[in-house]
């Protein structure tokens, strides 16, 4: 298996490359191959899901082999954490490509928009499976950088402007990584993920340490687009291209936000109570100001980009809980518990946030329109649309049997078996004024009189897409599977023990 | 107590009464509805099974027992067969007699309202996978019901709130802002029910509800109770989270509203209502006061709502939360007699109310009008559907010898019998049974209004051409009118005895009281009445047009029942508060929406897009975690 693990990284990029070169004489040439190439590389990670080991795999770049467990090249590593994530990361970006088959003929430069999707999924996929700090980073620009320009690959004035704040937000984010990386690697002298959690073990400069996860929390935060940090997420996943706001509602903000944080906080540092503290506080803060913002908005995608900032709370809270217990020698039962619902959440969110984005897209795709109030009767003239999106509003409000009812379930649950009765009360609260939000689009885009804008007729929109929304809407369904204990064993559990297990686990990743 | 393992032949029939509708009811999903004939007959037969599973499951007589969902999909399934404890434990049910009855009930709903839905379907506008609908709400309301493991539980009956989303089929303004307002409300209480089910999964480490009887006697089993209870309260339709009941059967199809707020949602509300109380939960007497206030509050409340209204709709939506809070006064007293007469007003309850919106939609088929004041003198075109009308509507108003009247006076009877007790509540028992009656008493003026509103009086110009509907439509009326009729003269001889001891143990009345010789008493004076009439007054009966001065009457002229009521409306006293409640003042879901969307507004104000602004909130964002951390 590890002989694939760089297949993840070249093969989109192989095919960035390959697009502007054979784009220009071939049609199809830029849709089949990103297609063919995220197909792969998702076949690649279900496979190392169901291959049933969950053991880790470690690339050493260049084949360098650690000398007396010091590590010498950067190496990539496939656990099942970024496992995890690169199964959500490839099959959003699959069927946000199948979306845009159709979808992006709206526009023009197809080549260079499916090159930049290209570009963006390689650097998710680096960021999740490196092992190098450093390395990190400059995953995490690749991505980024292909974000902004395809949040501005409208180039219409609004595009344009978000895309700008995006970059300057994104900016301050880099400056503050890059700060910390420098201050990580001053004091520990590496760059290797495990061998700097081996040294901070260790280590007693303690008010040092806690400056840079502040810095660190602050810069992946802005990625994570997490409350005080989120300033550009709404206009960003807003103007995008709906497959693009997608991938960056369902996926980015996951993958280059919240992994690393969960990552670094869990793998790297040591745990302390006051991180754990600030982690879940913010998380909070996002989770109810979020839906607040978000249900007074009758820009349908603008509506949808606040819930990821409040959907994202809903993660944090249930990882920054689990931190929280772990820290205070709490049972690891219960911060499993924890932990498995914040991490559930997760997948969950990719799907149907990417789901509830493509619907919007279809929208915008026929009506040429975002506002809600131009909007009303629909669900007669696009039925699927229609369908989808209901079930994709279900299970983001947490109604039954859709995933994010089980997910938000775990969460509440496990605050209260931890005591934490008001962040329990808050999530309750907050998955209210979701359903009603989201109720809201029900009602003014679907129901209502119906619109008919210049006696048109609307038709639902063509097939691929159709396709790709109805893929999700089911994975909505199945994911509820997660909840069935066997199945979230051989799911979910691994990935949280990585998160919970980290030093009679990483010691032996060293010396692999 | 027998907790024994069911043998297969239990599971055969929960498959046959629960898991069948629901496949059924999910295949169906996926068929057009241009084969809605096909679809309406094949659920009819489901539906026909599925009553024979709940039939056969309640004639069983070593109840309660335990079983698995699992079990009833197959035993030898290795799937299934080989799963860990651990996965199965989230499938278990629990079959007890007070499951079994409301099970019986839900069956015969669905069947009912099928079949008066095969002749309803064609005429009005289309209603989208209805079939389907009741199938899934039926098999999930069954399920729901039997288990035991709360998660599947509250899974459950979670999805019952989409359903009965689904069911309004929005079309247009009213009906959209209808489901959205039921489903926020329904929603936000099964999301504390969440919360109570955790806590209560917390204190007593246990997830399956059987067998719990926690004492609420701290702050943590209360606040468990309490969103416990706002679940029931909110399914069910009592104050103070009512208000759906009343937006969505003006706005939705009869069919939907004779099956799930008149019938099925009241069967699963009280259900839960009467588990909480008396099983998962010890109450204390504070508590019982509450429930008590909140039963009687409800009464009054609605129906005085009801009283001032003039859709018929709207009327009886208002009915469904008022007689909502008998039932929640008889499961809070908490005596055997209370509780019994609270269940079998549940289960009178559904019969004329849904009785009473099929009553509705034929009206509503045939004349097409919502309002009041613009039927009139229905009662001779359609004769089955009045007399079907008259007896609801008697019974519902507490009319002797009817099934209203039985249950209500056993609740009367539970609140005499609690007034021996020592604490607060029961002190004031004489309170709880005065608004009671009184509250009885409005609904029958309220239920004069529309038996004379729409099926009494001159009869319209307009209205010449409507007919008796066809009989699809009427036969479940009529069966429900003499299923009330029975109920009502066998009360204590069969129904009592037969269906509601084994769920509450032994009933014993206050004093001497004999359904069926009552009602012989009551049949002896109504065949003297008549004969008295027809022997001194039939000859001298002359029917004639309205004159006003020796000139014949404009339409104006005529007498209108509805404006009858407009002095209630115009009472001094109570002028201020009608005003107040037609605001929606005091709606608990407009209240909460005007404070969201204030504070969203307040949000939404700093959230201008300023790119300076939004760089300041990071370095604040950090330079705030710096300071938390310096603490």
């Amino acid at each position: 298996m590890d002989k694939f693990i760089p297949l993840f990284v070249i093969l989109p990029l192989i095919a960035a490359f390959l697009i502007p070169v054979f784009g220009r004489f071939l049609k199809a040439f830029n849709k089949t191959i990103t297609l063919l190439v995220f197909l792969t590389l998702l076949i690649l990670s279900l496979f190392y899901l169901f291959a049933g080991s969950q053991a880790s795999f470690v690339y050493h770049i260049g084949g360098w082999k650690p000398v007396n467990g010091v590590p010498i090249a950067i190496c990539f590593l496939l656990d099942p954490f970024s496992g995890f994530m690169l199964i959500i990361i490839n099959m959003m970006a699959f069927l946000s490509t199948l979306y845009s088959v159709s979808y992006m003929t709206r526009y023009t430069g197809e080549n260079y928009y499916y090159t930049l999707f290209a570009i963006m999924v390689a650097g998710l996929n680096g960021v999740v499976i490196t092992g190098d700090l450093f390395n990190l980073y400059v995953f995490l620009e690749v991505t980024v950088i292909a974000s902004y320009a395809l949040v501005a690959f409208g180039t219409e004035k609004e595009e344009l402007e978000a895309s700008f704040k995006y970059q300057v937000l994104g900016g301050m984010a880099t400056a503050l990584i890059l700060f910390s990386i420098g201050m990580i690697y001053w004091y520990t002298k590496t760059l290797n993920i495990f061998d700097i959690s081996a040294i901070l073990k260790d280590s007693s400069d303690y008010k040092l340490i806690e400056f840079t996860q502040l810095m660190l929390i602050a810069g992946f935060g802005l990625k994570a687009a997490i409350m005080p940090f989120h300033g550009w997420l709404p206009d960003a996943h807003s103007s995008a291209p709906s497959p693009i706001s997608a991938m960056l509602s369902g996926v980015v903000i996951k993958a280059a936000g919240l992994y690393v944080i969960f990552r670094l906080f869990f793998n790297m540092f040591e745990i302390s109570y006051v991180i754990g503290i600030i982690i879940t506080v913010i998380g909070t803060l996002s989770m109810v100001v979020g839906v607040f913002l978000a249900i007074g908005q009758w820009d349908l995608k603008r509506l949808l980009a606040y819930h990821s900032i409040s959907q994202m709370g809903y993660v944090i809270l249930g990882v920054g809980m689990g931190m929280l217990i772990l820290s205070r020698n709490g049972s690891e039962a219960l911060a499993a518990l924890a932990i498995t619902g914040g991490l559930f959440h997760l997948i969950n969110h990719a799907v149907f946030k990417g789901l509830l984005f493509l619907n919007a897209g279809s929208i915008e795709y026929r009506l040429n329109t975002r506002d809600l109030k131009h909007m009303g009767g629909l669900s007669a003239s696009m039925p699927l649309t229609y369908s989808t999106s209901l079930g994709a509003s279900m299970a983001i409000s947490g109604i039954p049997p859709f995933n994010g009812f089980f997910s938000k379930l775990i969460i509440i649950v496990a605050a209260i078996q931890a005591r934490y009765y008001v962040l329990a009360l808050l999530a309750v609260v907050v998955s209210i004024i979701t359903l009603a939000s989201f109720l809201k689009f029900q009602r003014y885009a679907f129901y209502n009189t119906k619109v008919e804008h210049e006696k048109k007729k609307y038709r639902d929109v063509p097939f691929v897409m159709i396709l790709s929304m109805v893929i999700m809407a089911l994975l909505c369904l199945g994911l509820s599977l997660l909840i069935i204990p066997d199945v979230r064993d051989n799911v979910l559990q691994p990935a949280v023990d990585v998160l919970m297990r980290k030093n009679d686990y990483f010691i032996n990743i060293l010396n692999m | 107590m027998n907790t024994d393992f069911a043998d297969s032949g239990i599971n055969l029939f929960i498959l046959m009464a629960g898991l069948l509708p629901l496949a059924a009811g999910l295949l169906f999903l996926f068929i057009p509805d241009r084969f809605r004939l096909f679809k309406g007959i094949f659920s009819l037969l489901i539906a026909t099974i599925s009553l024979c599973g709940a039939g056969l499951l309640f004639r069983n007589t070593n109840l309660p027992l335990n079983s698995n969902l699992l079990d009833c999909l197959g035993q030898d399934h290795p799937e299934t067969g080989n799963m860990p404890g651990n996965a199965k434990s989230f499938f278990s049910l629990y079959i007890d007699n007070l499951a079994v009855l409301v099970m019986l009930f839900i069956s015969i709903f669905t069947f009912l309202i099928l079949i008066y839905t095969l002749a309803y379907a064609h005429k009005r506008k289309r209603l989208p996978q209805f079939f389907s609908l009741v199938l899934l709400t039926s098999g999930s309301s069954m399920l729901a019901v039997l288990s035991d493991n709360m998660i599947l539980f509250i899974a459950f009956w979670g999805f019952l709130g989409l359903t009965l989303y689904k069911i309004i089929s929005p079309d247009d303004e009213a009906s959209s802002a209808a489901a959205k307002k039921t489903l926020i409300l329904i929603g936000a209480s099964d999301g504390i029910m969440i919360m109570g089910m955790a806590i209560i999964w917390h204190i007593s480490g246990r997830i399956d509800m059987s067998l719990m009887e926690l004492p609420t006697d701290s702050t943590l089993s209360i606040t468990a109770f309490v969103c416990l209870a706002i679940g029931a309260f909110t399914k069910a339709g009592a104050f103070p989270f009512h208000s759906w009941i009343p937006d969505y059967t003006e706005a939705a199809p009869a069919p939907a509203s004779a099956y799930l707020p008149a019938s099925l949602d009241k069967l699963l509300g009280i259900y839960f209502l009467a588990r909480i109380c008396n099983e998962i939960f010890v109450l204390n007497d504070w508590l019982r006061l509450i429930i008590l206030i909140l039963g009687v509050t409800t009464i009054i409340i609605a129906v005085m709502m009801a009283l001032i209204q003039h859709n018929y709709k709207k009327l009886l939506g208002y009915h469904a939360v008022s007689q909502v809070g008998y039932m929640v006064t008889g499961i809070g007293l908490g005596s055997v007699l209370g509780i019994a007469g609270g269940l079998f007003h549940m289960v009178n309850h559904a019969l004329y109310k849904s009785g009473l919106f099929l009553v509705a939609g034929s009206i509503k088929t045939q004349t097409d009008q919502d309002k009041l004041e613009k039927l009139g003198g229905l009662s001779r075109q359609m004769p089955l559907t009045f007399f079907a009308a008259l007896v609801f509507a008697l019974s519902i108003s507490g009319v002797p010898p009817l099934n209203g009247f039985a249950s209500k006076w056993m609740i009367y009877q539970g609140i005499v019998d609690f007034g021996h007790g020592e604490s607060l509540a029961s002190q004031l028992w004489i309170v709880w049974l005065a608004l009671a009656v009184i509250g009885s008493a409005l609904t029958l003026a309220s239920f004069i209004k529309f038996i004379s509103g729409v099926f009494l009086g001159r009869q319209k110009q307009e209205l010449k051409k409507a007919r008796e509907v066809s009989w699809l439509m009427w036969m479940p009326q009529i069966i429900l009118a003499i299923i009330c009729i029975g109920f009502g003269v066998f009360a204590s001889g069969w129904v009592i005895p037969k269906l509601f001891s084994p769920v509450v143990g032994e009933v014993k009345f206050i004093g001497f009281w004999n359904s069926s010789l009552i009602s012989l008493l009551i049949l002896i004076s109504l065949i003297l009445g008549i004969l008295t009439y027809l022997i001194f007054s039939v000859s001298r009966f002359r029917a004639d047009d309205i004159f006003l001065g020796g000139e014949t009457g404009k339409e104006e002229a005529g007498f209108s029942s509805t404006e009858f009521y407009e002095t209630i409306r115009n009472f001094e006293l109570l002028k201020p508060v009608y005003r107040a409640a037609e605001k929606k003042w005091f709606d608990i879901y407009d209240l909460s929406k005007g404070f969201v969307l204030k504070i969203s507004h307040l949000f939404s104000a700093a959230h201008n897009g300023i790119l300076s602004n939004l760089a300041f909130w990071v370095l604040a964002g950090l330079i705030f975690m710096f300071i938390f951390l310096l603490l």
